[in-house]
Order: C-alpha cells, then structure tokens, then sequence
C-alpha cells in the first residue's frame, strides 16, 4: 500500500522528462556483501560479494565481478559446526540445482553458463531445523564479521483459494486464508510456483519467486483472521496480455511457500522491497537495508521456517 | 513563569514613565482610498518644517503628536497623488483623508505626476522586511497566468523556493513550517495548492503582503523563521465592483461592494481550476487512467462594518480544497486525495482614545489531509490534520511622538491528527492502531515599545513570554515496542503532560547617518511548539504537522541580523545590504529509514529525532521604484547546516535547501499607458540531494547504500520568464451636445490582456534526481547513471482580467 502514494504523486509528473546529468558522487569503501540463508531441511548457503561505487565502470556479469572467494564461513547451530566448502554452480550436487537457482534468483539453465561461487556444505548435520539458532561467523582478509539467525515454528495458512476476475474471465488472483497468533511479533515471506505441466511436460515455473511485497508483519492483524490476494509474478512479461498480467489462469496449480521470519530479517526484507519500489524517489527518505552482520557488512543472514500449500485455481 | 511575569510587568513601567511630556495635540484619523473606501496602510505623514512623521497602520489608521502650531502636513503614498494639508493644532484633532490614485490626476490632466518614492526601507525601524505592491506583481510574469505573491516573495533575498515552482518558501535557512503564515491574522498551516505550484492566496482578494525575516516584533510567536502577514481587501464601501480574470487553466471572480454605504462593505472572491475539465476529453473514458482528475477551489470572503467612529467588524473567511483522484480504470485502483484550508476570523476594533486602541481577535484554523485508496475490496485510509481555535488582545498605546507600545496576550488551542490510519478488507477492519488526536496549548503574553531615542535613533525592543501544555487524553507508547501495546501510559483529558516556556526577546534598532542612509540592527529569539515532520525533498501535502510533546521538545532559536540601507536619487533607487546569523534548535526530522505508516500501536515522535542546525548569509538588494523602468536585482551567499542525533551519528550536514548563491533579476518595462512588459530571471545552486554511493546485489536484485546526507548537488536552477501586458484604454471620448465638444470620460469597464512565458529557453532545470540502471546484467550491457527528472519546458500562458 506504500507505493500507492508514490505512484500517486509520480502520475503528476507524468509529463515530465528525464535527462541523464553527471553529479560529483563522494567516493565510498568496499564491503562485504553477504546473502546468507538456511530454511528446514536444506543445508546453509552463503553468497560473498563485494559492494561498487555507483560511476564503477562493469563490462560483465555483475554478479561474477563482484564475487568473493577465499573466505572461511563456519556455521553452528550450538551444538554442531561446520565449516562450508567452496561450491560452483557449474559443479553443483545432483538435485540442487532448484534450490541453487531460486537463491541465487536466476534460471537453472542459466547455472552452467556462468560459473558463480558459493558456500555451502552437504553434511546433513547442519541443515536446516525447527526452533535452532544458527550462527554464521566469516573469515575474509583478517576481518570476522558474524551474525545470528533463527528457523521459528511455521505457520500454516487456513486455506488458499482462487477468485475469478468478473472484467477477466478465467483469470483470478490467488487468495489465502490467514489466522495470526495474537500477542507475538509474528512476520512472514512469500513465494509461490506454478507445477501445472507445460508443452515439454516441465512444470511451468522452474523455482519458487517472490511477489512484489513478499514481507509483511503483523503490526496491522495482530490476532486477526483475514483474507489477502497476492498476484501471480510470473507473467509480468511481454509475452502476457497487459490484462492478464499479475493473474492466475483457470487450471494453473500454484505451490505457495509461506515462510515465518525473525524480526531483523523481516527489517532487512520490508527495506529491501520499499527501496525496491521507491529507490531514488524524492519522494522517500534514503534507506539502507538494517543488516544484520556485524563488522559493518551489508546484507541478511536469513532463517526462513517455510510451510507449503497448494491451491487449484477453479472455482 | 513567575520570573517572565515579573520582567513583562518591570518593563511595562519602564516604558510607561518615558511617557511624561505634556502640551502636545494630537493628529489623527483615517487614511482611505478616495475611490472606493479601502483604507491605506504604509501612507507617509510627514511635517517637513519639524521633520516628523509617521506611517498609517494595517487600518489606514495614523496618529501623530505634535507641540501647538500651525503645520503644513503631506500624505504621501506611492501610486497616489501627494495631499498637502494645513493644518492648525490648538487641540486635538481628529482629520479623515482619502488620497487620489495617481492614475486619476494622468487620465484628466494629462501631466505626470509621479509619487514620491518611499523612503521606509532607511526610515522605518524593521530590519529584514519585504512589503509587496500588489499592483506592482501583477504585471511581472506568471506561471500559467497566476499572479501569485508566494512565488514574488521567493524572488526577494533571502527568501528561496524548495524547488521547481513549489510554495514551501525557505527564509534564511529556516524550514517551510518556521514562517508564520497568517491570513488576516489567522494561521493557514499549508498555503500551498496543487503540490505547491499554486499558493492559497488569490491576488484579487489581497490588499497588502508583508514578510519579516528578522527582528521579528514581539506580538508575533510560534515560529522560528520569518512572519508572512496576507491581509485581504476590505472591499469597495462605495460602490458594487466586479473584478475577474480567465486564463488557460483557471478563472477567478471577485464581486466587492458596500452593505451600508461608507459603513460596511463586503467582497467575495472565488477561483477554481479547470484543469480536470481540460484534461478530460484527453483521458479515455475506458482507458489505462480514466477517473484520474485534479482541481482545487478558494473561496475568500471579507465583511467589515463600521459600528460608530471608535468601533469596527472585520470578519474574514477562506476556505480551499484540492482534491485529486488517480484512478488506473479497468483494475479497479483508485486513489483518492482530498486536502484543504478553512480559515474564519472575527476582529473588533475598538478606539479608546486617538492614542490608545485595541484588537480583538477570535479564530479558527483548520487543515486536513486524506488519501485514500482502494483496490478490489481492500480498502487503505490515512487522515492527517491540524485545528487551531485562537483568540488574541491586543493593544497600541501612543502615548507621545517618540512612543508606540503595543501590548497583548494570544492564545492557541492545538488539535492535531498526525496521522490517522484505517484499513478494512469486505467486513474485516484491520488493527492498525488508534490514530490519536494531540492536544496543546499555546499561549503568550507580550509587550514592545518602538520608540525615538533621538531624532537620528530609534528602537523596536519588545519581550515575548510563551508557555506551552501538552495535555490528555494521550496515551504514550515505549519506543521499540511493536505489535503489541503492552508498554503504555495513559493520560486523562484535561491533564497535563508536559510543559514548557520561553522568554522571547525581541530588539531591533536603526541610526540614521543621514537623510538617505542609516544602519538597521536586529536580534530576536523564538520558540515553535509545532513542527512539520517531512519525508520528502520537495513540499507535499504528506508532510505531516506534529506538536510538541513529552518526548518532543519546543525548537528554539536566535537570529542576529545587520543592515546598511541606502536610496539614491530622491528614493528613485533603494539599496541595501544584510548579513544574518541564525541558530536553531531542537529541529524535527525522522530517524533514518523509517517510514510514516511505521507508527502502529506507537506515536508518531518515537520516529522522530531532534537536532541542531545554523544559517548565515549576506544579502543584497538594489530595487529601482520610481519611473517607466523599475525593478530589482537580489542576490543571497548564504550557507546552512543541520544535524541529528540519529542521524549520520550527529554530523553536519548541508540542509536540503542550502543554497550558496541565488540571484533574482525582475524587471518591468512601462512603454505607454496600454503596454507593459515584465522579465524575471533566477539563478540558484542546486539543492543538496542524498544519492546513494554504491550498490550491491541480494538475491539478484539491485540494492543501494547510502552515506552521508545531502552529499551531492543538484545542477543550478535558471529560468528566464517574460511577459506583456495589453490594457485597454482607460478613457473614452463623448460628444457632448450641451457644448459641442468632445469630452474624455473615464471607462467604467476596463480589461487587460497578460501574456506570460514561463521558462523563456525552455531549461531543464532539476526537480529531482534519482539512479537509474541501464541496460540489465544479462546482456552484459548494466551501468548506472544519474538521471535528472525536469518539470516544465517552455510555457506560455494567456489570462484577461477585467473589472468594472
């Protein structure tokens, strides 16, 4: 609901234009960027990269320029610790590619063309549980930066069901039931997949994507039941009619994952999403995401404690 | 409390013992418009033989004491032909004089006779003041054809523009809520229309605007910066007057007239924008934005009534509303975003004697915001407001030549809606806090003296005392608690929770070198109990008005201000140059990275932090006022900072506006009697604007870091407007049969044509900037880039006005 005002105010604007200038920019340090995270039943997996100064000039893949390697990252839960091993996507274990490129937000196919660097581990006592809290403790250049992370108890959605649009027949936004626990700080992340088959007989959706506000806290519903829609980010695309975009068609299935989050990771996700949608806007105060890594590092070491439903659109 | 009583008492007597010359007489009365009644105010009275002299007040009302005699005594006004008078004063008199326009004695006699140019700007005793002709503005170029005193007032030294052409107007590095903006003497909180392109006051409905920036005189409190005093026209006591213009996109009318003839009168004058009307056919009826509009409507209305010589009724209204609607059509998003003013005053005026006179003042001021908005069922409402009920005393005392005291209390009652929040989905109502209401008040006692300590010296001094109460019903939430509301205080109506007060000296003083130039001197401390909270870079209406609480403390501060003036040419040029220093404190900002809808089940200050900040600067000034070719030249160097304790760890930082230079060049160009043209040029260092210094990848997504605040510059602000303005002959010419010959009369319709160019070579100035990522990362083509977003390109704009 927060970009409704800035679309608001930006629509005055409409007949405006826009130029490209050259403003002195001062000149910033290097950090270290970690996007660490660990959910129930997957092992840990850490991507280092290093942050740019806005006029760095970048000629190839973004990601690929600015990866770290070297580092030492070790893992506990308090009872186990391990130190992850150095992994390339071009060399991944069998069966993780998935889960490989939904973190790292690209498609699987694409795993083989670049070759991305990552640290995780495939000894089963340390992945993910319910209720541990997991330390994540980086060695990199003679520097240690550390952070803390929980998987919480999941929650599990009352129903989901879908509504057909009445100005778009056979397309409907997915909607789902939710009863917040009353009295507790409770905040939630959301994914979704389509798994209908498609020509090749390959689920339609090949990872699990965010929509455009996949966190929220339950600052507003504390101990409320209500429904809420969310669109369907897949079709936003040239290839989807403009009015079918954000809809779920008659037939799809559609996995929702709904994680439960602690509060500074929740923190980290509701900034990223409003710098996401307002970043730059004069019409935002500058935010930088609250990290939750210590030593002055950027990023998230994010505990997600997901539950999953499926939901058949049909009425 | 007790010690400020004791001062104000002390100094009372103080000055009242100055009061001890006897023989005198006193001269006064009532200075009017001989055409249509509207009393005069600034008109010079002036006995050359003794050299003595006084200016009307806000009622045309004068007042001057002299020794037994007979006099010569001039009423000069620019504009207006100079009245000599003689008068014989063997008792006290009371004289009513009603001065001819200029204009008048041209038409008929065709002999010029200029007005004597104004000398007030090395006479008077105010430092850092700005008085605008409001005939003088309407022929200056006008953004699409709206005369507009605001955007004059921002082409003054010392007075800046956010950005482009928004209201929210900067004095001397003070922030847009530290100006006092008062309507007839009644607080309007957001003068601005149409997200500032537009200010609320109608130019038809204005008789005179005055802005202070410093030495600002002890009757007026509440804010740090500057006083900005709009006083609207009383209205035609003598006979029924239309006046009105339709421009481009708006139109205004303005009806004045007598209830009683040369008792009472009354005006009304309204104005709309059509914009919406305009748009419409542009915006299909089935298309991506139908339903999306904007329009904003003013209504001012001014009632007086003479009750007997001793006794006047001023009652004086506006009320203004914009209202915009964004509406995407087909997927049933809609936003909705009403906001306005309604402002209502009753003032008695009451004469004791000619040297002792009193105003009494009952108010209300409101402003409120909405936004609304609504997709499918889910419906999102947010409500923001402020409502002041005020009531002042205030009274003059003259009790010889060399004294004016004006003495007073002043009263506000505070209710104010920060922000209001309601979110329901079909029947669910979401929790998303009580929106409370703030309750304060605000009161003040205060006493000044303007006097002559010799005939080449004269002081303003006066003393302010302020108090503050926070008061129940409010319920105070711990900071960091959130979703549950566990850790709260409570408070009853009535009790009170938090006070504070200030002393508030005030001292401004001026030594005539000689005839021409003299030296001005200020000094003022002010407290603000009301804080404007913004988000944003440029002036919104979501920036939201907060009051001091518990945990928020008053802002306070001091300004020191120095002047030379100096006119030349018989006050054909006037001159002057200004240095100012000004430390404020306890100033209001939002803590880093939160945002407004962040205080559910908490109050809005927990979001709040407080900090310092100091402007100094130098000003000069050369305005030409006399002959067909007037004008001014302004230029500011002045620097401001600020800083906060939780933000940058309580660095420095430069201000949003601050602004090293910023020169204005206006110019009107009279070539007859039916064509004049106006031209006004701006220069300005960009404003300091916060953009990020690196970028980092998460999940894939592009995200930004921020350092420090106001890092980087916008590029410079320049602008070149101009206009031309047509009037239609004043005069016809009748053959009178009587005589035989032919007769010029003075039309009673009269109309003018204004063409004005806004933006002449159609410069891209900033108006915000923002970092782009071109290309994407897939293709290998990714590089960021600054890109600057400009408002408006060339554009003319054609109004008529006419009035009969």
């Amino acid at each position: 609901m927060k970009k409704l005002i800035y679309i608001a105010i930006l629509s005055t604007v409409i007949s405006s234009c826009t130029k490209e200038v050259l403003v002195d920019i001062p000149e910033s340090e290097e950090k270290l960027v970690v996007d660490g995270r660990i959910e129930t039943g997957e092992p840990p997996v850490i991507l280092l990269t290093r942050s740019n100064n806005i006029y760095d000039e970048t000629s190839g893949n973004l990601l690929l320029e600015s990866l770290v390697s070297g580092a030492t990252v070790t893992v506990s839960d308090g009872s186990n610790s391990v130190v992850l091993d150095e992994i390339c996507s071009q060399s991944l274990p069998p069966g993780t590619e998935e889960a490989i490129a939904s973190f790292l937000n690209i498609d699987p196919e694409e795993l083989d063309d670049v070759d991305i660097c990552f640290y995780s581990t495939t000894n089963t006592a340390i992945y993910g549980q319910v209720g541990k809290t997991y330390t994540l403790d980086i060695d990199f250049e003679g520097e240690q930066y550390n952070s803390t992370t929980q998987i919480l108890q999941p929650h599990i959605l009352d129903s989901l069901y879908w509504k057909e649009d009445p100005d778009n027949p056979d397309n409907g936004y997915s909607w789902m039931t939710l009863t917040d626990p009353a009295g507790q700080f409770d905040a939630y992340f959301w994914e979704c997949r389509r798994i209908n088959l498609n020509s090749d007989g390959e689920p339609i959706d090949d990872r699990y994507r965010t929509t455009f506000n996949p966190a929220f806290d339950d600052a507003f519903f504390d101990g409320l039941t209500f429904d809420f829609a969310y669109e369907n980010p897949f079709n936003f695309n040239q290839e989807t009619p403009p009015e079918e975009r954000g809809f779920y068609q008659r037939g799809d299935t559609v996995v929702v994952k709904f994680s439960k989050i602690n509060k500074p990771v929740y923190e980290f996700m509701e900034m990223k999403y409003t710098q996401l949608q307002t970043g730059g806007s004069p019409f935002a105060t500058p935010s930088n995401l609250p990290s939750n890594i210590s030593n002055g590092a950027l990023g998230v070491w994010a505990g997600y404690s997901p539950s999953y439903d499926t939901l058949v659109c049909d009425d | 409390m007790q010690k400020g009583t004791q001062i104000l008492i002390l100094l009372f007597f103080v000055l009242l013992s100055t009061s001890l010359n006897a023989q005198n007489y006193t001269l006064s009365g009532v200075i009017t418009d001989h055409s249509n009644g509207e009393s005069l105010s600034d008109v010079k009275i002036v006995v050359p033989s003794i050299n003595k002299g006084t200016y009307s007040s806000a009622d045309g009302f004068y007042t001057l004491t002299l020794p037994q005699g007979e006099y010569e005594v001039e009423f000069r006004f620019i504009g207006y032909k100079t009245l000599k008078k003689t008068i014989t004063l063997n008792e006290s008199k009371k004289i009513n004089i009603s001065l001819k326009t200029d204009e008048n004695t041209q038409d008929f006699e065709e002999v010029t006779v200029r007005g004597e140019g104004r000398d007030e700007n090395v006479k008077g005793t105010q430092v850092g003041t700005i008085k605008l002709e409001m005939d003088e503005i309407k022929t200056l170029p006008a953004f699409l054809g709206e005369v507009d005193v605001i955007k004059t007032l921002q082409l003054m030294p010392g007075v800046q523009s956010a950005s482009e052409g928004t209201q929210g107007f900067y004095v001397r590095g003070g922030g847009p809520d530290q100006n006092l903006v008062l309507l007839d003497g009644t607080h309007v909180y957001n003068a601005s229309h149409l997200f500032g392109f537009f200010s609320v006051f109608n130019v038809d409905a204005i008789k005179d605007v005055e802005l202070i920036k410093a030495g600002i005189p002890a009757k007026y409190g509440g804010r740090l910066s500057s006083v900005l005093n709009v006083n609207t026209n009383n209205g035609n006591n003598k006979r029924f007057g239309v006046t009105g213009g339709i421009g481009l996109i708006s139109s205004r009318l303005t009806v004045e007239g007598p209830i009683v003839k040369d008792k009472g009168s009354f005006l009304i004058s309204g104005r709309r924008t059509y914009l919406d009307v305009v748009t419409k056919p542009f915006i299909p009826e089935d298309g991506n934005f139908s339903g999306t509009s904007y329009y904003f409507y003013d209504l001012n209305l001014k009632l007086n009534y003479k009750l007997s010589d001793k006794d006047k009724i001023y009652i004086s209204g506006y009320y203004g509303k914009d209202d915009f609607t964004f509406s995407t059509g087909s997927e049933d998003f809609k936003v909705d975003m009403p906001w306005g003013n309604a402002v209502g005053s009753i003032r008695w005026s009451h004469l004791f004697s000619d040297k002792f006179f009193m105003n009494t003042r009952a108010s209300v001021t409101d402003y409120s915001f909405s936004f609304i908005s609504s997709q499918d069922d889910f419906q999102f409402g947010l409500n923001s407001g402020i409502r002041d009920y005020g009531g002042s005393v205030e009274f003059s005392y003259l009790p010889n030549p060399r004294h004016r005291i004006d003495f007073g209390v002043d009263y506000l009652y505070h209710i104010l809606t920060p922000v209001s929040v309601s979110a329901n989905q079909d029947d669910t109502e979401f929790d998303v806090g009580e929106g409370q209401d703030i309750f304060g008040h605000e009161s003040a006692i205060f006493l000044s003296d303007e006097f002559n300590i010799t005939e080449d010296w004269s002081v303003h001094a006066g003393l302010r005392f302020s108090m503050y109460h926070h008061v129940g019903p409010f319920t105070r939430f711990e900071d960091d608690v959130v979703g549950v509301n566990d850790s709260s205080t409570t408070y009853n109506q009535g009790e009170v929770i938090a006070d504070y007060n200030f002393l508030e000296p005030r001292i401004s003083t001026r030594y005539l070198i000689d005839d021409k130039s003299s030296i001005k001197l200020g000094w003022n401390r002010n407290a603000q109990y009301i804080h404007l909270a913004n988000l944003s870079a440029v002036s919104l209406p979501t920036d939201i008005w907060y009051p001091t609480t518990d945990i928020l403390k008053p802002q306070y501060g001091w300004q020191g201000s120095l002047g030379y003036f100096r006119n030349f040419k018989e006050n054909t040029y006037e001159t002057s140059v200004e240095v100012y220093y000004k430390e404020m404190n306890n100033l209001v900002a939002f803590k880093e990275g939160v945002l407004p809808q962040d205080n559910a089940q908490s109050n809005t200050d927990n979001l709040l932090t407080q900090g310092e900040g100091y402007s100094y600067g130098v000003e000069f000034f050369i305005k030409k006022s006399l002959g067909d070719f007037t004008g001014w030249i302004g230029y500011t160097l002045s620097k401001t900072e600020r800083r906060f304790e939780e933000i940058m760890d309580n660095k420095y930082f430069p201000a949003k506006y601050d602004r090293r230079h910023d020169l204005s060049v206006v110019a009107s160009y009279e070539l007859s009697k039916r064509w004049t043209f106006g031209a006004s040029f701006v220069y300005a260092t960009g404003n300091s604007i916060t953009l990020p210094v690196s970028w980092y990848l998460h999940n894939g997504d592009l995200q930004f870091e921020f350092e420090d605040r106001n890092a980087s510059r916008m590029p410079a602000y320049h602008r070149l407007d101009l206009s031309v303005t047509w009037f239609d002959k004043p005069t016809k010419t009748i053959y009178n049969e009587e005589t035989g010959e032919e007769e010029t009369k003075k039309k009673r319709f009269r109309h003018n044509f204004n063409l004005s160019v806004y933006n002449v070579y159609s410069r891209q100035n900033p108006f915000f900037l923002f970092v782009q990522d071109n290309g994407s990362a897939a293709s290998n083509t990714f590089q960021l880039s600054v890109q600057q977003v400009s408002l408006f390109p060339i554009l003319p704009s054609i109004t008529w006005n006419f009035e009969f």
